[in-house]
């Protein structure tokens, strides 16, 4: 029976400006923990989370990639062949917010997929628990900056405190097995596309439409 | 309440830390502002001052050197540290193979900072780092530095607490080589150096010793578009083609490019990647005979990881691949294995500036010439020796604290009386006609290092303060 189980493999980045979190979202994703002791990533890490999504298995590695600028050099590499990324920023800090749309074209100039268009990227406006002064209280112009720059979606993020971090993964899931299946209706135009279950709809008040 | 359960804490861990062994200073080990206020953890502190963490002291991991033969490595190495320059140029094999046999403890810093010729840079620049120290950094710079200082060594009782002394003294550092190279700047990557360095040496000569490793050893690695490291992905990658064809093809099979997995190995030349005891040896080698140490550690992970065809079915993708290079069997790491395979391994340093040569070529066809000129590699003390020109003042010891012991009269430098009998005895038993030096009771070898996290200025000179020179003696730096 396991072995008729459907298994998907995505590559997932995340991606931000150093400090904002990207590690401990992972790691409150992956092993349910928070710490501050987390050392700051040189180069690449990885990590790896399964799902069980409907009546397939989800497995979706998470590339944990370092924030410093200089590191941009060797993104090539790191990006190559993912399906899905989010952008994190610091909501405390409105540079790294900034810094957002420099990682979207940085992304979108060095990856797309085989229909040419660029894959599903999330954007998390993490440390919500902390005080912040600018601009994520404003969701409606959060859903047009997501609208116009391109991401499918956005949430506010506590990795401390464990906010809309499956959320947002299940809603990047989402969007990735439809483009996936985008992808398939173009490459196979007589296959019908399984419509997505409805059930799955997402808790958060942020998305946007699929179109 | 809550300064009590600290109290309790404060005080449990002092325990631990005074009985765990004899190369700790009671007194010093912890400041009045106990740097461990807010750790939760009740783990003991090791001998290195890890309390926790992957890196700690494991029996396992570590080798034990008897008492005896450290106290005739120590007298060793006092020696040559007093006749630096000779030892250097005429008698390199020896110093490198005592480097290769480990530095003790007690000296490490200070053979460091010789070896990688920071202590010349010190005298020749001196009150420079003074004055970078007080000048203030471009906020571009501090404001990185300062987000990346709680997250290097978290497990180290120097960098445990924020805003600790270890924290401070990492951020002077750090914030002092931005404005020593503005061109530079400052690279996440750097951190990890510094902090090393810092657990074993001052402020000051932290700064020297990482700019000799920036500069010296491993130039253009820190360096916007971090191009040298990548070169030397590619260099990495040929020499792995040549010793174990397996791993490399099947890395080239998986598309797994070197800056996959070489990137911090290399950058932080392995100090976030081996048990402490491992990158202690790694380190004493690497600062005598420079970066191809760094190429024959990475090899010698490679090899064992993806050296043979079972290793090579247990992972047949390009992701388990990289998670089998990211958790390197402990066995492989342990100390006495480790260090034994990189000296078996006969990557020279001319090897590697042939392979040097030829990905530079590569590259130059593939993107073009490189953006960022760096200096040429010095591989080691030696090159780094006579490529900058000291006088004997510069390699003075100036210990900051002298402690007269009386001399045996028949004390010579090992070097003249090797010179006087004209042949070199081998290493496997040259120790022991050599006197004692540590004959006063009390003089413990542990009196020559104590990981000291106080500031410079709280480091005190016996002309500063002679009321204070019994209690500071044991801190002879």
């Amino acid at each position: 029976m396991q072995n008729n189980r459907k298994e998907h493999l995505y590559k997932i980045l995340v991606i931000g400006d150093l400090g904002v979190g990207k590690t401990s979202i992972i790691k409150r994703y992956v092993h349910q923990t928070y710490s501050t002791n987390y050392r700051a990533t040189i180069g690449v890490d990885f990590a790896l989370k399964v799902l069980n999504w409907d009546s397939e298995t989800v497995r979706l590695q998470l590339w944990d990639i370092a924030g410093q600028e200089r590191f941009g050099n060797m993104t090539r590499v790191y990006y190559r062949e993912a399906m899905g990324a989010f952008i994190v920023f610091d909501v405390t800090r409105p540079t790294t917010f900034e810094a957002v749309s420099k990682w979207k074209e940085d992304l979108d100039s060095k990856l797309t997929l085989s229909n040419g268009q660029s894959i599903a990227t999330v954007l998390l406006a993490n440390k919500c628990d902390q005080k912040r002064d600018f601009l994520t209280n404003n969701s409606l112009k959060m859903d047009q900056y997501c609208k116009e720059n391109g991401f499918v979606g956005w949430f506010e993020t506590s990795a401390r405190e464990n906010i809309n971090i499956n959320e947002a993964a299940n809603f990047l899931v989402k969007h990735i097995i439809a483009s996936e299946n985008d992808i398939l209706k173009s490459v196979v135009p007589d296959t019908i596309s399984p419509q997505l279950n409805s059930d799955k709809e997402m808790t958060c008040s942020y998305w946007l439409s699929l179109d | 309440m809550m300064a009590q359960q600290e109290n309790g804490r404060l005080f449990e861990d002092t325990l631990s830390v005074m009985t765990l062994g004899s190369q700790f200073d009671e007194e010093s080990s912890f400041g009045s502002d106990s740097e461990i206020n807010g750790f939760t953890s009740s783990r003991q502190t090791d001998k290195y001052g890890f309390i926790g963490g992957a890196q700690q002291y494991s029996s396992e991991s570590a080798q034990e050197v008897p008492l005896e033969v450290l106290r005739h490595r120590e007298a060793k190495w006092l020696d040559m540290l007093n006749h630096w320059d000779k030892w250097i140029s005429k008698r390199f094999k020896k110093v490198r193979l005592r480097c290769q046999k480990g530095i003790p403890p007690s000296l490490r810093g200070r053979a460091w900072l010789y070896l990688s010729g920071g202590k010349v840079k010190r005298e020749q620049n001196s009150r420079k780092f003074e004055e970078l120290d007080s000048m203030d950094g471009d906020p571009k710079w501090v404001d990185v530095i300062e987000r990346d200082l709680h997250r290097q060594f978290p497990f180290h009782e120097m960098f445990v607490s924020r805003g600790g002394h270890g924290q401070q003294d990492l951020f002077r550092v750090l914030k002092a080589y931005t404005l020593y190279r503005p061109d530079e700047g400052y690279c996440q990557a750097q951190a990890p150096i510094a902090a090393v360095l810092l657990m074993h040496m001052p402020a000051e000569d932290a700064f020297w010793g990482l700019v000799q490793i920036c500069e010296k050893y491993l130039p253009g690695y820190y360096s916007a578009g971090l191009e040298a490291i990548q070169l030397d992905g590619e260099i990495l990658n040929a020499l792995l083609k040549r010793v174990c064809p397996p791993a490399y093809r099947h890395l080239e099979k998986h598309k797994i490019e070197p800056i996959l997995y070489m990137t911090e190995w290399f950058m932080c030349a392995f100090s976030r990647t081996l048990p402490w005891s491992s990158v202690l040896r790694v380190w004493d080698m690497f600062l005598c005979d420079g970066v191809k140490i760094m190429f024959r550690v990475g090899l010698v992970l490679l090899k064992c990881m993806l050296g043979s065809r079972e290793k090579l079915k247990a992972c047949p993708g390009q992701y388990e691949t990289m998670e089998l290079l990211r958790a390197l069997e402990p066995r492989y790491l342990q100390e006495g294995f480790l260090i034994h395979q990189v000296l078996e391994l006969p990557i020279s340093a001319r090897d590697v500036e042939r392979e040097h040569r030829m990905q530079l070529k590569r590259w130059r066809k593939t993107h073009g010439e490189l953006s960022y000129k760096s200096p040429p590699r010095m591989h080691g003390t030696r090159a780094i020796m006579s490529a900058e020109p000291h006088t004997r003042q510069d390699l003075r010891q100036k210990p900051t604290i002298v402690v007269h012991y009386p001399v045996p009269s028949d004390t010579k430098s090992e070097f003249a009386r090797v010179k006087k009998r004209s042949t070199i005895r081998k290493a496997s038993n040259p120790t022991l006609d050599i006197p004692n030096p540590y004959a006063l009771s009390w003089t413990l070898t542990s009196c020559l290092y104590v990981p000291d996290k106080r500031t410079d200025k709280q480091r005190k000179t016996p002309e500063e303060s002679n009321s204070s020179a019994p209690k500071a003696s044991k801190n002879l730096y």
